[in-house]
């Protein structure tokens, strides 16, 4: 039986994180996973991620899982792949099924990282073909190419359910519509605007009633429900779709730390605040610790490898230390805002900076035009060319704040606070800003460009590109064809990873209005 | 972990609902009716439900349909799901072949 200093279960952000960090130390350490490629769900994550510098903010998943993968090779760490981990035993020994044979390894250290898995909710039809996980709908489309369908439903509107719902647009289908039992919209504002501005509407407070179907998906129904969860009679709503996408919460895969006998919190192993469970010398961290996102479970994995280390001689407890308050840092950053995990079943109605939330983004997915002058990012000019940043929920993220070389905008020390553009700004329509912003929220306005004309900004990321010169629909914040429009300028290039910038031309008192740009050819946004 | 349910609880006569049809372990194919069923059979407990019925002991090991289960069961006893326990878990964690399990081998 081979021993390691180190055993790290599962190759995702947190397992890798926690490789990562032991080996830097010193530690001997080799990682398991039972996937044919490494990354967890890093890989599937095309969109910008949120944060700060430090959290890699801006960088697509895909990019950061990447740099993880090249910082754990330089560092030795091995990382063996469809590799599965079978059994857990006394004394840190598991099991692992390689190929078609078990191999035995023990660990001075076992660090569980094995994620969570989708959950389900059942409705008569809900095994029918065509209802799919919303994550394996990402990993059919952003890591094999495969459309996982033409026409889509997509029940759940967390930042999963969003998320999805805009690469789902991405890859060239049509989404129907985003239906969520809740009232209001789980996710992110700003992730729920990227969608609704193309044209998709929301229902909140409906579900699932029924899929029917000749041996695949072929319809669905879904009705509003009442305050005591009871379907409201009348209200059904049938859709004629392929696929139905859910995307209703993960469950940890906590299988290995239960049976190692850790102590348990429902389905959670407890952890103390270096990620160790009950049993001394096994760590879980992660999506298994706890549902959170990416960002959060790299730092979990730092701590519960920087942990590892330094119970096992590698780390003095100055430098542990030192490891630990950095990232405890910045995962209490992560962990502010009006989406923390503190603030979970509340309803807030303002923001930090006491202004009212928006409730039409809240309850249909996109910003009421009476409610955007009051945020701080929107000011209107009358002249010249400024940001206007639709960003309007404490959420932790301020990659717009450090793109602006004029320092037109900030956010200050607090990450979730809101953007504020300036008075006296000297924008030069650079559109470093609108790039930056992981939630397409930026635009810049030019009023006046020409006579009783306005040019709009705005971030574009579907393919195909449209050109200079080509004309189509401008849609407003709710995806309604608001005026004709002619794109003026196309910008694209490395600082901005893949977020294109579209300028479009627009009558003067659409300036506010057009936030979406429809090709009237066919191709790129096919839904809008 | 999981509280002692109260066995001499009177859950009334079975009254057949209309989705008892549903499948709710696809792995093994059981459905709510059959789940219902087992809970007025006195079946309370995940483990119970598990060996009266294999639910959860096919491919997915109850990743799937593990809570559909603990709510089902909760929702037939009159408790909150938080009262029901978790699966317990045990290797082999995931399908594995026989022959497999039986060939160990050295790391190379």
């Amino acid at each position: 039986m081979k021993r390691y200093e180190l055993i790290v279960i599962g190759a995702g952000p947190a397992g890798l994180s926690a490789a990562i960090e032991a080996a830097r130390a010193g530690m001997q350490t080799i990682v398991f996973d039972e996937n044919a490629k490494p990354g967890g769900q890093l890989f599937k994550q095309i969109h910008k991620f949120f944060g700060s510098k430090e959290h890699k903010a801006k960088i697509r998943g895909y990019d950061i899982g990447d740099d993880l993968l090249r910082e754990a090779e330089a560092l030795g760490v091995k990382v063996v792949l469809n590799a599965t981990v079978v059994g857990i035993y006394e004394g840190k020994e598991i099991t692992v099924m390689i190929g078609d044979g078990i191999t035995h390894y023990k660990g001075d250290a076992v660090i569980v990282a094995t994620g969570a898995s989708e959950n389900m909710v059942t409705f008569p039809g809900w095994t029918l073909p065509g209802v799919i996980g919303a994550g394996a709908a990402q990993t059919m489309m952003n890591l094999h190419g495969i459309k996982p369908g033409h026409r889509v439903l997509m029940l759940g509107t967390g930042n999963v359910g969003l998320v999805v719902s805009y690469q789902l647009l991405q890859a060239g289908c049509e989404v129907v519509c985003l239906v969520d039992a809740a009232k209001r919209v789980g996710g992110y504002g700003v992730h729920a605007s990227k969608v609704t501005r193309t044209g998709v509407p929301f229902y909140l407070g409906h579900t699932i009633k029924a899929i029917e179907g000749d041996g695949k998906v072929e319809k669905v129904t879904i009705a509003a429900l009442d305050d005591t969860w009871a379907f409201i009679e009348g209200s059904d709503m049938t859709f004629e779709v392929d696929t139905v996408c859910l995307a209703v919460g993960l469950s940890p895969m906590s299988q290995l730390t239960k049976t190692a006998g850790c102590d348990m919190m429902a389905n959670v192993p407890v952890t103390n605040g270096y990620g160790e469970t009950s049993v001394p010398g096994i760590y879980a961290a992660g999506d298994v610790s706890g549902i959170e996102e990416a960002s959060s479970a790299m730092i979990e994995g730092r701590i519960a490898g920087a942990d590892a280390a330094y119970q096992a001689g590698y780390l003095t407890e100055v430098a542990f230390k030192t490891i630990v308050e950095a990232n405890e840092a910045s995962l209490d950053q992560l962990r502010q805002g009006m989406f923390g995990p503190d603030e979970r079943g509340k309803v807030q109605t303002t923001t930090d900076e006491g202004i009212a939330l928006s409730t039409t983004l809240l309850e249909k997915g996109y910003l009421a035009e009476n409610e955007i002058g009051y945020f701080p990012g929107v000011e209107t000019r009358q002249k010249g060319i400024y940001p206007v940043i639709e960003c309007t929920q404490n959420i932790p993220c301020n990659p717009c704040q450090d793109a602006c070389v004029k320092g037109c905008i900030s956010i200050g020390d607090k990450i979730t606070s809101l953007p504020v553009v300036g008075e006296n700004i000297d924008c030069t329509g650079c559109g470093l800003c609108v790039a930056s912003c992981s939630g397409q929220s930026i635009f810049l306005i030019e009023e006046k460009a020409e006579e009783n004309i306005a040019y709009v900004s705005m971030p574009y990321e579907f393919l195909p590109l449209p050109e200079r010169g080509d004309r189509g629909l401008a849609l407003n914040r709710s995806g309604e064809v608001v005026c004709e429009t002619e794109i003026i300028k196309l910008r694209s290039s490395k600082a901005m990873d893949k977020t294109n910038i579209l300028t479009i031309k627009v009558p003067l008192d659409m300036a506010m209005k057009a936030r979406f740009f429809k090709p009237l050819t066919e191709g790129g946004a096919k839904n809008a | 972990m999981h509280k002692r349910l109260d066995r001499s609880i009177d859950l009334g006569p079975y009254v057949a609902g209309p989705d008892d049809d549903m499948i709710i372990c696809r792995c093994e194919e059981i459905t709510k009716g059959e789940i219902r069923k087992a809970v007025h059979e006195g079946m309370f407990t995940t483990t119970e439900i598990r060996r009266f019925l294999r639910t959860g002991m096919g491919l997915c090991q109850g990743q799937t349909c593990g809570n559909l289960v603990r709510r089902i069961v909760a929702t037939e006893l009159g408790v909150s799901v938080g009262e029901i326990e978790y699966a317990v878990a045990r290797a082999p964690f995931r399908p594995i072949a026989m022959k497999t399990l039986a060939n160990e081998v050295e790391e190379g």
